[in-house]
């Protein structure tokens, strides 16, 4: 007999994970499709707790490998450690017409195994901005529609962080903050003395500093600040799919999680003049099932979510579901991490520090903020660290330098740049005509690229963080350029928008297709515009926002 | 290698790079993690450590005493110093001949570069297999691989042991 579902949710990771719970919790049966094979929590993470011996080449990845795989090489998370979850390159080929570092997990979870785990919220100012500032299409949604929902998703998730005030980084339902070390409280302080207007907070992130009941029952326990969290957290310290979310709608008894589930395409109506369902090939055996409900989340990462749609091809919508308007795919935007800066600090050398804490110091964006001000568009988020190097030194050799090697160093800052890209037309994806991967999905073609206002905001990022750490009395300042193609960032968004008007966005204010309303998206593709926060925590927002909506009209018989 | 690591880094009132098996670490690391030319260069440099001893003390490497070794090594100072600034300016000649190619369109321009140094290597790999080596995490550093929580404040004197983790 077919198995019956009421919604399918594409994709595992951090926002196909709360589709999931959140319309299981509102009691409908739900199926969700992981491409990948299944990670479970606790028991699938094979190097959570090995000692650096324990890895033949202590972390390192040999040349063969990195050679292999040029592209997931890059990312900073990949190693001996964390290797088996990612995608290597070879396996899903896409085609770069400019350069793309598209970095990739496919298991149950994806990429919320491997996130950073920073969790800003977006302020009224960047829900507002595109409409006042005119660079991008108007949000349909404004920050008094997003605000219960960040309390939403953060009670559940658990993050840490201090109730700062802060008019463009709101507050939000936290657990303990993280301290800031002494070397940073200085900075910080050296920097609002200097800018009143740059105020600088510790970072949010989704790390259980006091686990609450709704924690516990998720049988997660507190942070053990050992910042491993990249090879699956044993304590359950951070918030992914695998923890979280996924073992909850389980526990409901209304899911059905299906793995090795490469969803081809999804299925349109043209008499009941709506989707049906989805095709899906298995990952193993290349056959092919199809499987209907009347809900369907499409949750499978911005640029593979744009993937899926433009392959959902009927008579109705030709060139990709819910495309009248030729925008699917268009408008790929990002994060512009091209910008850091080194320094020293000389002094409190009587102070180090114990753990390693699982966030920065943030600086939210303090340009074009309330109005635009600057000769360019928009603006970027500043984060930085202080921590001992090792070693007083690192000449000669024997007992000195051993002797040396053994002790905390001085004090090292880093500073890094999350700049706003500007949605474009021209920075899109589209399909291969010609070339397939081995699952029969037309190859992916990317094409996105800076532009001359990314080049204006690392410049004025090198000039101002110079500027701030100079004044704030450190020495050795070096920016730099990593020149790093877009992608690499992780925190691509856009392709199908949301928007109040179908003839410029793909998406309604409740992330539903304009023209297929019982298909929604969720993840990063919904994105009109890209902030200069980290991305999760309202891509996890907009989801619950959007399944609760949908649950309520699948309830009234809506949908 | 185990004696080139231990005279980098000898047992003081903590374990040395022979107890921590740091020899068998590089053979593992060159082999399996360098390039070909970094391989060679490394290789070469065995070889030259040798000939460098025999010439200071008359015998091999393997048979002086440990002031001796220390000697020959510290001798390589001077070469390596300048090999290192010989290497800058092969890179530095590399960038201007990579923007040039990038400035006339050519997209046939293959970088080339210098090995290191190989003494900078057994260095190299002498500090990292140390202080990833069981022996020398746990001997020499204060390992706390579960850390539970973390300050900000905390009081540091001279000659305080730094804190390590598991990575």
């Amino acid at each position: 007999m077919e198995e019956q579902f009421d919604a399918i949710v594409i994709g595992s990771g951090i926002s196909g994970g709360w589709a999931a719970k959140e319309l299981c919790d509102k009691g409908l049966k739900v199926l969700l499709l992981e491409r990948g094979r299944d990670v479970v929590h606790l028991k699938d993470y094979p190097t959570a707790t090995k000692d650096p011996w324990q890895f033949a080449h202590r972390g390192e990845m040999p040349p063969s490998v990195l050679k292999e795989n040029p592209i997931v090489a890059k990312c900073y998370a990949f190693g001996e450690a964390t290797e088996h979850f990612f995608v290597k390159d070879k396996e899903h080929p896409y085609i770069q017409e400019k350069p793309f570092d598209w970095i990739r997990a496919y298991q149950v979870g994806g990429k919320s195994l491997l996130w950073a785990r920073q969790v800003q919220r977006w302020s009224k100012f960047e829900f507002d901005a595109p409409a006042r500032d005119g660079y991008a299409t108007p949000w349909p949604v404004n920050y008094d529609d997003m605000a219960p929902w960040y309390s939403h998703v953060e009670k559940f998730a658990g993050i840490s962080g201090n109730k700062d005030g802060l008019e463009n980084l709101p507050d939000g339902e936290f657990l303990p903050p993280w301290d800031m070390n002494v070397v940073e409280k200085h900075l910080v302080e050296q920097i609002k003395t200097n800018y009143p207007d740059r105020p600088a907070i510790i970072g949010r992130c989704a790390h259980l500093t006091q686990p609450q009941d709704i924690h516990i029952q998720q049988g997660r326990q507190q942070c053990q600040a050992r910042s491993l969290c990249e090879r699956g957290c044993p304590f359950g310290g951070y918030f992914s799919s695998n923890a979280s979310t996924i073992p909850w709608a389980q526990k409901s008894g209304n899911l059905t999680l299906k793995t090795n589930s490469v969803v081809h395409s999804i299925i349109y109506d043209d008499k009941q003049k709506k989707a049906t369902g989805v095709k899906v090939i298995d990952a193993k055996t290349k056959e092919a099932t199809e499987y209907s409900a009347r809900i369907i989340f499409v949750n499978a990462a911005c640029i593979n979510t744009n993937l899926i749609l433009l392959n959902s091809r009927s008579d109705r919508f030709p060139n990709g579901l819910g495309n009248d308007n030729g925008l699917l795919g268009k408008f790929i935007c990002f994060h512009n991490y091209r910008g850091s800066i080194s320094a020293t600090y000389e002094g409190f050398e009587n102070f180090q520090t114990y753990g390693r804490r699982p966030t920065m110091i943030i600086m939210p964006s303090f340009r074009n903020v309330r109005k635009q001000e600057m000769p360019f568009k928009r603006g970027y988020l500043v984060a930085f660290t202080a921590n001992r190097y090792q070693g007083t030194g690192y000449d000669g050799i024997g007992t000195e330098l051993k002797d040396s090697m053994t002790q905390a160093g001085p004090w090292g800052i880093y500073m890094m740049m999350q700049g706003e890209t500007i949605p474009k037309e021209t920075n899109h994806v589209r399909l291969s005509t010609d070339k397939k991967d081995d699952w029969g999905i037309p190859q992916l073609i990317t094409s996105v690229d800076y532009d001359e206002n990314d080049e204006l905001l690392v410049k004025d990022f090198h000039e101002q963080g110079v500027e701030m750490l100079t004044k704030a009395g450190c020495k050795n300042i070096y920016p730099r350029d990593s020149k790093q193609a877009p992608g690499l960032d992780i925190h691509e968004m856009g392709g199908v928008r949301m928007g109040k008007d179908p003839k410029t966005s793909m998406l309604n204010k409740w992330n539903q297709f304009h023209n297929c309303p019982n298909v929604f998206v969720t993840d990063g593709a919904c994105m009109a515009s890209t902030g200069t926060q980290n991305p999760s925590l309202t891509f996890m927002a907009i989801t619950a926002r959007a399944a609760n909506h949908a649950a309520e009209e699948f309830k009234k018989g809506n949908l | 290698m185990d004696e080139v690591a231990e005279t980098i880094f000898p047992k003081t009132s903590t374990p040395g790079a022979k107890e921590a098996k740091v020899g068998q670490f590089m053979t593992v690391m060159v082999n399996d993690c360098y390039t070909e030319d970094n391989q060679k260069a490394f290789h070469e440099g065995q070889a030259a450590i040798n000939a460098a001893c025999k010439k200071m003390h008359g015998h091999d490497f393997m048979k002086a005493t440990p002031e001796d070794k220390k000697a020959v090594l510290v001798s390589l100072d001077p070469e390596v110093k300048e090999y290192q600034a010989k290497r800058k300016e092969f890179s530095k000649e590399q960038d201007d001949l990579e923007k040039k190619a990038q400035a006339n369109g050519d997209t046939n321009f293959e970088r080339k570069t210098m090995p290191d140094h190989y003494f900078t290597m057994m260095k190299q790999l002498t500090i990292l297999g140390y202080f990833t080596s069981k022996e020398g995490r746990t001997g020499a550093t204060r390992y706390e691989p579960v850390p539970g929580k973390y300050i900000g404040d905390l009081d540091y004197k001279k000659g305080d042991k730094i804190f390590t983790g598991l990575n």
